[in-house]
């Protein structure tokens, strides 16, 4: 039974968060209606093409949020989507996202980091993050295969100076030399596009310690 | 430094980050004027599979295109929307870009450019269509396919 459009207020702060083309519509609760049983449905158009069309599983949702991935995967199209909130027979008008360019707007995530450690170098190898898939039995397309740019900023800290420096790489290997032995040097890696601004998401911390210096050790014996 | 390499038109000098930075600060107030969303003027057909020989041709129309008849009639909603520099900086730069091609006029290559002219009268025919205002506003908020386009010739 279609609502009837009446002054319930709109859903707010509606945007898409775009992580490695998974693209989540989010959206915050009308304002003032805390406590009523508001539900939500989303619809979402294709720029340049004719009509909106529904998201069957974002329809009368009470979660503020709905995943248009799937609807949204070619990311060199632009999207548009929007949300209305209903609340027993009543409903808001539509709250609708500015124009969505996933290829443009997604962000990156960081490389997968691995790393192993000598007296005196650490060697980094980084593998490109993974483009959001609907199964995961779908073959698996690196960001690096859609972003040929790809880039990777290298950020380095040795804990004993305190002594941080970065280095901006292409390429997927780095080996980290004339480091001081028996210390513990700290790694973080994002990974950059050039292009319009994006938020960037740096990887996880990983800290190791490059090994004892071998020759000191035979001297002392 | 890097260069756009159209085919056998290179040109150096421009720092299309720059280009970027100018687009997405005014993105979100020209995009929002366009109210047209079911007609796409930078449509895939115009931009896709273009050869390396093709580019240089299809640039030349696009940006003389831009600059005559949509970066000419725009400056008054530019100042009106406030984003003045941003619009300079696409110009001006978009003016030295296109100093500097210089497609080939030789027999030759009259197919190459043939194909190239019909991918821009897809997207001027599409323009013509249009209101004025509305048409000069949507080709505006569609830079970003435009410097997609550009930065796949970027190196």
């Amino acid at each position: 039974v279609p609502c009837i459009s009446s002054g319930l207020p709109k859903p707010t702060n509606i945007t898409f968060l775009s992580i490695n083309m998974k693209n989540i519509l989010q959206w915050n609760p009308p304002e003032g209606l805390h406590g009523a049983e508001i539900t939500y449905t989303v619809q979402y158009f294709i720029y340049g093409q004719k009509k909106w069309l529904n998201k069957s599983e974002c329809r009368n949702i009470s979660r503020t949020y709905c995943d248009l991935s799937v609807e949204t995967s070619d990311y060199e199209h632009q999207y548009y989507a929007k949300v209305k909130a209903i609340w027993g027979m009543n409903c808001s008008k539509w709250a609708e996202t500015g124009r969505f360019y996933p290829f443009l707007e997604t962000q990156i995530g960081p490389p997968e980091v691995a790393l192993t450690t000598d007296e005196k170098s650490i060697s980094i190898v980084l593998t490109a993050p993974e483009k959001w898939k609907k199964n995961p039995e779908e073959s698996s397309i690196s960001m690096q295969q859609i972003y040929s740019n790809l880039k990777y900023n290298v950020s380095i800290y040795n804990t004993k100076s305190n002594r941080m420096w970065s280095q901006c790489v292409t390429n997927h290997t780095l080996v980290l030399s004339w480091l001081e032995p028996d210390t513990v040097y700290c790694v973080l890696v994002e990974s950059l596009v050039p292009g319009p601004p994006r938020l960037a998401r740096p990887s996880e911390k990983q800290c190791v310690s490059t090994l004892k210096d071998q020759t000191s050790e035979l001297k002392v014996k | 430094g890097q260069e756009f390499q159209f085919g056998p038109c290179r040109v150096e000098g421009i720092v299309l980050q720059e280009l970027w930075e100018a687009f997405w600060d005014m993105k979100d107030v020209v995009q929002a004027q366009d109210n047209i969303t079911n007609v796409r003027l930078l449509r895939k057909e115009v931009l896709q599979n273009v050869s390396e020989a093709e580019s240089c041709y299809l640039i030349h129309s696009l940006l003389k295109f831009y600059l005559n008849t949509i970066f000419k009639n725009y400056r008054e909603k530019a100042v009106k929307f406030r984003i003045l520099r941003s619009f300079s900086t696409l110009a001006n730069n978009f003016v030295v870009i296109m100093s500097k091609l210089q497609p080939s006029q030789e027999n030759e290559m009259f197919p190459i450019s043939e194909n190239a002219r019909r991918r821009f009268l897809l997207f001027q025919r599409e323009f013509k269509q249009l209101d004025r205002e509305v048409a000069l506003t949507k080709a505006f908020g569609e830079m970003d396919i435009l410097l997609t386009w550009m930065e796949t010739f970027y190196q």
